[in-house]
């Protein structure tokens, strides 16, 4: 009894920690983007967004990829509005669920 | 008095690119918040002229711009003393007029005004002050970029207007990727018009930038005179930093 106590309590700790480290991935289609040294504006204003991390530019395809960690609700209108303020033009953003942990405790 | 009016008449000398000597209507990243300065040496008939600026434009939102630059300046005549000393301040603004973006490409417009003030020493800069008003416009995409310029300056105490146009093409040597580490070649016309005594000068200035990070480039710049009614100038050569800091 008191090992599945214990089994029960560290399933549930691991279960908020999944929960808490889930994360998302945007894609944040960017017009403008023409030259590497006028994007770093945009990765500062990116970052500003609460929980962004691993912010990732494509020149070629005008294409920006960033993952935003344990937030449920993302908000598209801040996210186009950071790309504005970094003088860049926002087409399309694109949320997608990503867990961040692939392991599964009850295996 | 000769080689300090080689100073007055150089071409957009202290123009903040990239590209090099020509303006750029692009408000971002390295042309933004930080600080730009070069050496920049003017080899004449008469002597050598070494200019030494400092740009630091600072972004206020994304499509204004304000600035202020001050050249230090340091005159070697082939006949008489050397001479040395703060240029003149100059403020300046820019505002931007257009801008079209598409996938990885833009095209840009601004205006940019600066005053120029007669706070410099005596020795190494005119006495008057001075009015600019520009036209900047540029293409840029990842193959190559197109920047030009056109402005009026209006001159006090009855020195002659001028009338400075530049062009400049841009070429990238590597694939753009982010974080940046690029190296771009130039080649780009530097004109000016001096009114009432109408004298041209144009300058074909091949330059090369290394940008070795989001925040930091060296650049270098030939400048070869194809036109100098002055009949002295020989050649100038630059070399600078840029640094964001904002």
């Amino acid at each position: 009894m008191k090992q599945t106590k214990i089994l029960f309590i560290l399933f549930l700790l691991v279960e908020v920690g999944i929960s808490f480290g889930q994360s998302k991935e945007v894609k944040i289609r960017v017009d403008g983007l023409s030259c590497p040294f006028c994007a770093y504006g945009l990765e500062k204003k990116l970052n500003d967004i609460k929980g962004a991390e691993n912010i990732n530019i494509d020149f070629e395809n005008g294409l920006v990829t960033m993952n935003i960690a344990g937030e449920k609700n993302i908000n598209k209108k801040e996210i186009k509005d950071k790309v504005k303020e970094a003088g860049f033009t926002p087409i399309k953003v694109e949320i997608l669920d990503f867990p961040k942990s692939s392991e599964n405790p009850k295996q | 008095m000769v080689l300090i009016s080689c100073v007055f008449f150089l071409p957009e000398s202290l123009a903040q690119g990239p590209p090099i000597n020509t303006e750029t209507p692009i408000l971002l990243g390295l042309e933004g918040g930080g600080f730009r300065t070069f050496g920049k040496i003017v080899s004449t008939d008469l002597g050598t002229t070494y200019i030494q600026p400092l740009a630091i434009p600072y972004n206020l939102g994304t499509n204004f711009q304000i600035g202020v630059m001050q050249p230090f300046i340091s005159i070697y005549p082939k006949i008489g003393d050397n001479n040395s000393g703060f240029g003149n301040l100059s403020l300046f603004v820019k505002q931007m007029l257009f801008q079209f973006d598409s996938k990885a490409k833009t095209f840009r417009g601004l205006l940019k005004y600066t005053q120029t003030f007669p706070t410099g020493a005596s020795s190494v800069s005119a006495d008057n002050y001075s009015s600019q008003f520009m036209f900047v416009a540029g293409y840029v995409n990842l193959n190559y970029s197109l920047n030009g310029s056109v402005s009026y300056t209006f001159v006090s105490k009855n020195l002659p207007d001028n009338f400075v146009y530049d062009f400049a093409f841009g070429y990238p040597l590597l694939p753009q990727k982010y974080p940046p580490f690029q190296l771009n070649l130039y080649l780009e016309l530097n004109g000016q018009k001096t009114l009432k005594i109408n004298k041209n000068l144009l300058f074909l200035s091949p330059g090369i930038q290394l940008i070795t990070s989001s925040t930091f480039l060296l650049e270098s710049s030939f400048q070869i005179p194809l036109v100098d009614d002055s009949g002295i100038i020989r050649n100038t050569f630059s070399f600078g930093i840029r640094y964001l800091v904002f």
